[in-house]
């Protein structure tokens, strides 16, 4: 069999020969950032299910939809870079426990679950009304979704409601689980030098909350402009706090990281030092740049009580630059991790493709995907508040 | 419990139980059988067939190169050296089957007789021969750094200018026994002018040959002529004139023949001058040893410049044949054609012999 | 783990047995009797199935390999027989094996390090279906230079099988670690893992490819195809049960030392004649 590698990676100093054929693509980068934004958003409808942080009312159905969309596509990309995804299945069949990847359709198919229950608990009450006001396919379907019974008593939706807010506080170790396993599949890697830390769950849990937050301020400010609807302060200050909260301290803890690296200066740390010039540069400079510049927007909101139009601009530029930033902590770790040879004694580059199933453009279809979806299930069920009464149904 | 609850918690079991039972119908039958694994694909490994069938399976048809390996450098068992036939041929895999030849051997003999299955080098014949070039083997002599001082190596700019290495060397044993090649002679050329009356017959009284099936030995090197009345004495070498008028010759008078005839002058035979310069342009691998016009550095060597025509022939072809053996031109006589013989010959008889 | 477990437990009883009788005495003998008579019985093992190769049983055989650094020639017989007993991809990038020249000139502290897919060696070679090292340090001040051929190291507790989400690669009982390549998803996540960077992907099929120490061959009584065309005895390849083995004399006789070992997957390939900057 002759092979040739279009893109083997260039590299420089010494690398095994194997290593020239980067194994995990940019599909890798998207895969942990989309079960991250999962993860944040979760856990922002779980702060008022859960909390009872009332300041979270106005976004906490609409980031349990947001959620189950990018919940959704989280498989895509891994089963997009499998070299037989037919077979994907094997790894549910015959589950290899001491692989942390063994878990993955495990804690994922569990996770869809429950969200799809707790959306489920959530809705019930619409789903019923639905039910009853639309005919046809519509109304079908909506029957169907209600198990036939339209029993919407006080008493069952207290029922409901003790389901939902049970459902909510499972959600929560959850939703951090399947981030920190997601960190724990980078971090376990004792082969990777780049991978190879303790912090690394905590640090992918942390980034991928305040990601979350990042895409739910974007989300919800889309949403207001298109609804016509002035997006509210209160919740807009609480996603500010959280995040701030939240962003100080992931940097604390990448800062201490990276700071005990530095200093321990284990054999190979000047190949890290060319790796941090060199290949994931402009990488670091994002993730950096833009967790920095965010934090400070964020105290500059918090401290002057902004509101209006401010508070909204503000929140607009930080959930962008969070998502923007978070995306490249991925790049960084994920690729950066690769490109630090495991000789310790070279690096190398990885380009990624443009066209092909590991490309730039299957990346953006499968990072695209879920807003669509999100779009087509708020249609189905809208997340606003029913006291808005227009508002209910499409 | 409302009728919802209830109605959902069935849906939660059905889709469960379905998904164990889909589970256990999947799952390989050998799997778990000697671990986390499909049991059935440790024998399907290790089914596969082996490409590479070592040395008996060689031997079997080719014996006699591979008892010229195996009293060689590349089979030296002691010295941990172990240039196995696959090593420098790759493996073996099906040939010479059906698989590799689409023919039987007989089958091709019948179609286009011996020389198309000898010369047929094509991929798809199965043909295991390897390049005639340095590539195979400056793999392993080529010297370089980080290569043991054990390991036999030549720097390449060097060691025979840019001749095949199979000029000089059989690839199968590949030593050349410097030990019996000639060495330059020491004698007195005035006893032996006396002596060469016996042989003045046939050599011609100042070495010019009367019939130019016999040498010319004037100006040959006395190293060579030396080692080739040993040779003749010794039975080595045979002659029916030669190894008569060897017999009754002591050591002496052998070193002094050979002084005498190497300091006779020589003399230019004529050979025909279009075969002569095709012959030229096939004397690059003569040339690394007997110089390049046919006189070489090296007194143990012959010279061939203004030799018989008729003589060069026959050696050469008493060499191609076995029935005159040496460590370098066995060998080197075996890749020469007749055509080849006859041009190399018009070349060196015509050649300056001063 | 149930297997081996069972596995070991006649021992363990028999030591127990043992024991038991060396302490309690004839007073005890009753019990001891009782003792011997349930637990072997109660714990032996049924006898367990081995995989159907002929002729060969693989609870007999305990693999290992050995390299002799200061034997290699740097000839690359090894890589390029490996290919083609293997059918590995014929690239630059995909190897289960490959050779490394370390070369220190005077006055550096680092070796300059290569190995055959180098470009420079590559460009040697004339294509990437053959391998060569060039002769670039020929005219430099060489120090010290030396080959070291690197392959998959089977290690004892490898890390590539740990991280398998399926079990397509495992360790068999012989101590060779293999891939399934018919139930292999293609995750990569053992290249990953493997500290060595002896797994390579096999874009064609879209699994994972490694070496296999030739399974096929060790199993019928051959040398894996890289042992038997080492011209030079660089490569040694036998049985750990068998100390007459050339692997067993190797072990024996050198001082051997195994590639990172901080990373506790306790190799199963043994070196001779490595340096500090081989790794």
């Amino acid at each position: 069999m002759i092979g040739t590698l279009a893109n083997a990676a260039p590299y420089v100093g010494y690398v095994y020969p194997n290593e020239t054929d980067i194994p995990w693509s940019v599909l890798i980068v998207i895969y942990p950032y989309i079960t991250g934004l999962v993860a944040g958003a979760f856990i922002v409808s779980s702060l008022y299910h859960v909390f009872g942080m009332n300041q979270f009312k106005p976004v906490a159905r609409f980031a349990l939809l947001t959620a189950v969309s990018f919940m959704f596509f989280v498989p895509m990309p891994l089963l997009f870079h499998l070299g037989n995804p037919q077979r994907a299945f094997n790894a549910v069949l015959t589950p290899h426990w001491t692989s942390a990847m063994s878990a993955f359709s495990y804690v994922a198919g569990f996770y869809v679950c429950l969200l799809l229950l707790e959306i489920w608990f959530a809705f019930r009450a619409d789903i019923v009304a639905l039910s009853k006001a639309k005919s046809g396919l519509q109304g079908r379907i909506y029957r169907l979704l209600s198990l036939g019974s339209d029993d919407v008593s006080p008493a069952s939706l207290a029922i409901d409601h003790r389901f939902a807010t049970a459902l909510a506080i499972i959600g929560i170790p959850a939703a951090g689980g399947l981030h920190g396993y997601v960190g724990f599949l980078f971090g376990s890697v004792k082969a990777r030098e780049w991978w190879s830390s303790d912090l690394m769950p905590i640090i992918f849990l942390l980034s991928a909350i305040v990601s979350g937050i990042g895409l739910l301020v974007v989300l919800y400010v889309a949403y207001s402009k298109k609804r016509k609807v002035p997006a509210s302060e209160q919740a807009l200050m609480g996603l500010a706090k959280t995040l701030w909260a939240f962003l100080l301290v992931v940097l604390l803890i990448e800062g201490l990281e990276l700071l005990e690296m530095f200093y321990k200066r284990l054999e190979g740390i000047d190949t890290v030092e060319r790796l941090i010039e060199g290949p994931i540069r402009y990488g670091m400079v994002l993730q950096w740049g833009c967790s920095i510049g965010v934090l400070g927007l964020l105290t500059v909101l918090i401290v002057s009580k902004a509101r209006g139009r401010t508070l909204v601009a503000g929140m607009t530029v930080s959930g962008i630059a969070m998502m923007i930033g978070v995306v490249a902590m991925r790049w960084n770790v994920v690729i950066g991790g690769q490109e630090l040879s495991k000789t310790s004694k070279g690096l190398l580059i990885y380009y990624p493709e443009i066209l092909g199933h590991e490309g730039l453009l299957a990346v953006a279809f499968i990072f695209l995907c879920p807003f669509v979806v999100l779009w087509l299930i708020t249609r189905f069920l809208s997340p606003w508040e029913v006291e808005a009464g227009k508002e209910v149904s499409p | 419990m409302p009728k919802h609850i209830v109605r959902l918690m069935i849906l939660v079991a059905v889709v469960a139980a379905a998904a164990v039972g889909a589970k256990a119908y999947f799952t390989d039958k050998s799997y778990y059988r000697y671990g986390h694994y499909r049991g059935d694909s440790v024998a399907e490994i290790a089914g596969d067939s082996p490409r590479f069938r070592g040395n008996a399976y060689c031997k079997s048809c080719h014996q006699k190169q591979y008892a010229a390996w195996e009293s060689s450098p590349h089979n030296n068992p002691a010295a941990g050296k172990h240039v196995r036939c696959e090593v420098c041929h790759g493996p073996v895999g099906q040939h010479p089957s059906s698989v590799a030849t689409p023919l039987s051997f007989d089958e091709r003999i019948a179609l286009g007789g011996h020389a198309a299955v000898l010369t047929d080098k094509s991929a798809a014949s199965g043909s295991l021969s390897q390049p005639k070039d340095r590539t195979q083997c400056i793999q392993c002599h080529e010297a370089m750094p980080g290569r043991p001082a054990a390991q036999r190596q030549v720097a390449l700019a060097s060691h025979s200018g840019m001749a095949a290495c199979n000029s000089c060397h059989d690839p199968h044993e590949p030593k050349i026994n410097f030990s019996e090649l000639p060495r330059p002679a020491q004698g007195n050329p005035v006893l032996g002018k006396t002596l060469a009356a016996q042989c003045a017959a046939c050599h011609g009284p100042d070495g010019h040959s009367v019939n130019p099936e016999w040498p010319n030995l004037a100006s040959q090197h006395a190293g060579y002529l030396l080692k080739s009345l040993q040779a003749f004495k010794a039975g080595t070498r045979t002659n029916e004139m030669m190894s008569g008028m060897a017999a009754g010759l002591s050591d002496a008078d052998m070193e002094n023949l050979s002084a005498y005839f190497s300091k006779e002058g020589c003399k230019r035979v004529a050979g025909d001058q279009a075969l002569a310069s095709l012959g030229k342009a096939r004397s690059a691998t003569c040339a690394l040893c007997h110089g390049a016009a046919g006189v070489g550095g090296n007194p143990s060597w012959p010279n061939l410049a203004g030799q018989n025509v008729s003589y060069l022939t026959a050696s050469l072809k008493s060499f191609r044949s076995g029935s005159r053996s040496h460590p370098v031109m066995t060998s080197v006589a075996k890749t020469l054609s007749d055509d080849d013989i006859d041009r190399l010959a018009a070349f060196y008889a015509s050649a300056n012999c001063k | 783990m149930d297997r081996l477990d069972k596995e070991k437990m006649p021992k363990a009883a028999n030591a127990l047995r043992r024991n038991f009788l060396r302490t309690v005495g004839i007073g005890a003998a009753c019990a001891g009797t009782w003792v011997s008579k349930t637990l072997p019985a109660a714990s032996s093992p049924q006898e367990a199935p081995i995989p159907n190769i002929p002729g060969y049983d693989w609870r007999k055989h305990k693999w290992a390999f050995g390299v002799d650094a200061t034997r290699c020639i740097g000839c690359l017989r090894c890589v390029e027989a490996c290919k083609a007993e293997n059918g590995v991809t014929r690239d630059a990038h995909h190897f289960r094996t490959w050779v490394e020249r370390y070369v220190y000139l005077k006055g550096d502290d680092h070796a300059h390090v290569d190995s055959q897919s180098e470009p420079g060696n590559i460009a040697a070679s004339g294509s990437e279906q053959a391998f060569r090292f060039d002769n670039r340090y020929q005219d430099a001040p060489v120090e010290k230079a030396f080959f070291v051929p690197k392959l998959c190291n089977h290690c004892t507790h490898p890390a590539c099988v740990q991280v398998c989400p399926t079990g397509a690669t495992y360790q068999t009982r012989d101590g060779v670690v293999l891939i399934d390549h018919s139930y292999c998803i293609g995750c990569q996540y053992c290249v990953q893992a493997c500290p060595y960077g002896a797994r390579e992907f096999n874009h064609t099929m879209g699994v994972t490819d490694k070496c296999t120490w030739c399974y096929h061959r060790i199993t019928k009584g051959l040398q894996p195809a890289c042992v038997e065309v080492c011209p030079v005895e660089a490569r040694v390849f036998g049985d750990r049960n068998d100390p007459e083995s050339p692997i067993s004399q190797f072990i024996k006789n050198n001082r051997v030392s195994v590639l990172k070992p901080h990373t506790g997957n306790a190799p199963n390939v043994f070196y001779v004649g490595i340096d500090k900057e081989v790794s």
